[in-house]
């Protein structure tokens, strides 16, 4: 039960942490998990096994929306966009998130930021 | 620098999914590795340490492989499943039944068909407007499930449904009537009897309908999608 709790924990702030950043521009995979563990001081990090499978989850849920391009070097990338359903998702998680805090912090005294 | 794709389809055979969703997960996944090595090169690490480096993205790779099988497949499979399957049958079968109780408030009288058996006699009955308009219901069923994308046994399934339940619960009614009467030449008879009239005739009447939308649609030409891998 612990174990299935601290999943959906963790993936429900994989998913905020990504629809957060992609928010602001398209991401390809590796970029993903690279700015979501520079921005976070490590505190959140992406490998490519917890990475793509939840990218392919909300891909399929219609969150986001990949695409390939090729870099200068010709590289192919597959970067991912925010698309209409998943910026109406964000502000919900981000309220759930902020209120899962609150709760905590009014709980133990845990203050988030 | 290794070949990472070969690395990552090796490692991946327990991927279940289509031939290019597959192709495109690899060459994802190798290129997130690809990444990974030259930026631990670039860091600089020798070329085993970041190999060795790159391959720890990966603890499992047969979980790895399941899970993207299940994120990129699961739900579509069980809505594909609904939308080509289950609900053109359950509207096929809610119709035709609604049809046949609406005929029988209105006091539209079945013909009567009476077969002698040896043990006795028993009618087959046979409700002849419910069955001319049955083809319209198995056109119905198979041009709903096409129109989801449903292949030919699925609409297959959803035009005839209507019959193929009726002959579940013939089939499922009949040892029944065994345990409770013991077997009998005449219960036996009834009981084909009853197929043929309920089963099989409407069965012939449905497949009349959705002949037609049985035949797999034409590819459409240039229907590349925007994701296709350059």
């Amino acid at each position: 039960m612990t174990k299935r709790i601290r999943s959906k924990i963790t993936r429900g702030s994989g998913e905020l942490a990504i629809l957060s950043l992609l928010a602001e521009q398209p991401f390809y995979g590796f970029e993903i998990a690279k700015q979501i563990g520079e921005r976070t001081n490590g505190a959140l990090q992406f490998t490519l096994a917890s990475l793509y499978p939840l990218l392919y989850e909300m891909e399929k849920r219609g969150w986001v929306e990949g695409h390939w391009q090729a870099n200068d070097a010709g590289r192919d990338r597959r970067y991912y966009r925010l698309t209409t359903a998943g910026r109406r998702q964000l502000a919900p998680l981000r309220e759930e998130w902020r209120a899962f805090f609150h709760a905590l912090d009014s709980l133990a005294g845990v203050s988030h930021a | 620098m290794p070949d990472w794709k070969q690395v990552v389809s090796q490692r991946m055979a327990q991927l279940n999914l289509p031939v290019d969703s597959e192709e495109e997960v690899v060459a994802e996944l190798a290129a997130h590795l690809a990444e990974t090595y030259d930026e631990a090169r670039a860091r600089g690490l020798v070329h085993d340490a970041a190999v060795a480096l790159t391959l720890q993205e990966v603890r499992d790779w047969r979980v790895l492989a399941n899970d993207i099988s299940r994120a990129k497949l699961e739900d579509d499979l069980m809505t594909k499943r609904a939308r080509t399957l289950w609900l053109p049958a359950m509207a096929n079968l809610l119709a035709a039944m609604l049809l046949l109780m609406f005929m029988q408030r209105l006091g539209v009288q079945p013909r009567l068909l009476w077969v002698n058996a040896i043990e006795g006699k028993f009618a087959l009955v046979f409700y002849i407007p419910w069955l001319i308009a049955l083809p319209f219901f198995g056109a119905a069923g198979a041009y709903l499930s096409r129109l989801a994308q449903g292949g030919t046994f699925a609409r297959l399934t959803a035009g005839l449904s209507p019959a193929l339940v009726l002959i579940a619960l013939i089939c499922l009614i009949f040892p029944w009537g065994l345990l409770i009467d013991g077997l009998s030449l005449f219960r036996l008879v009834l009981f084909v009897g009853g197929l043929l009239t309920w089963g099989v005739l409407p069965a012939c009447a449905l497949l009349i309908g959705a002949l037609p939308f049985l035949r797999q649609n034409t590819p459409s030409k240039g229907s590349g999608g925007e994701n296709q891998h350059a």
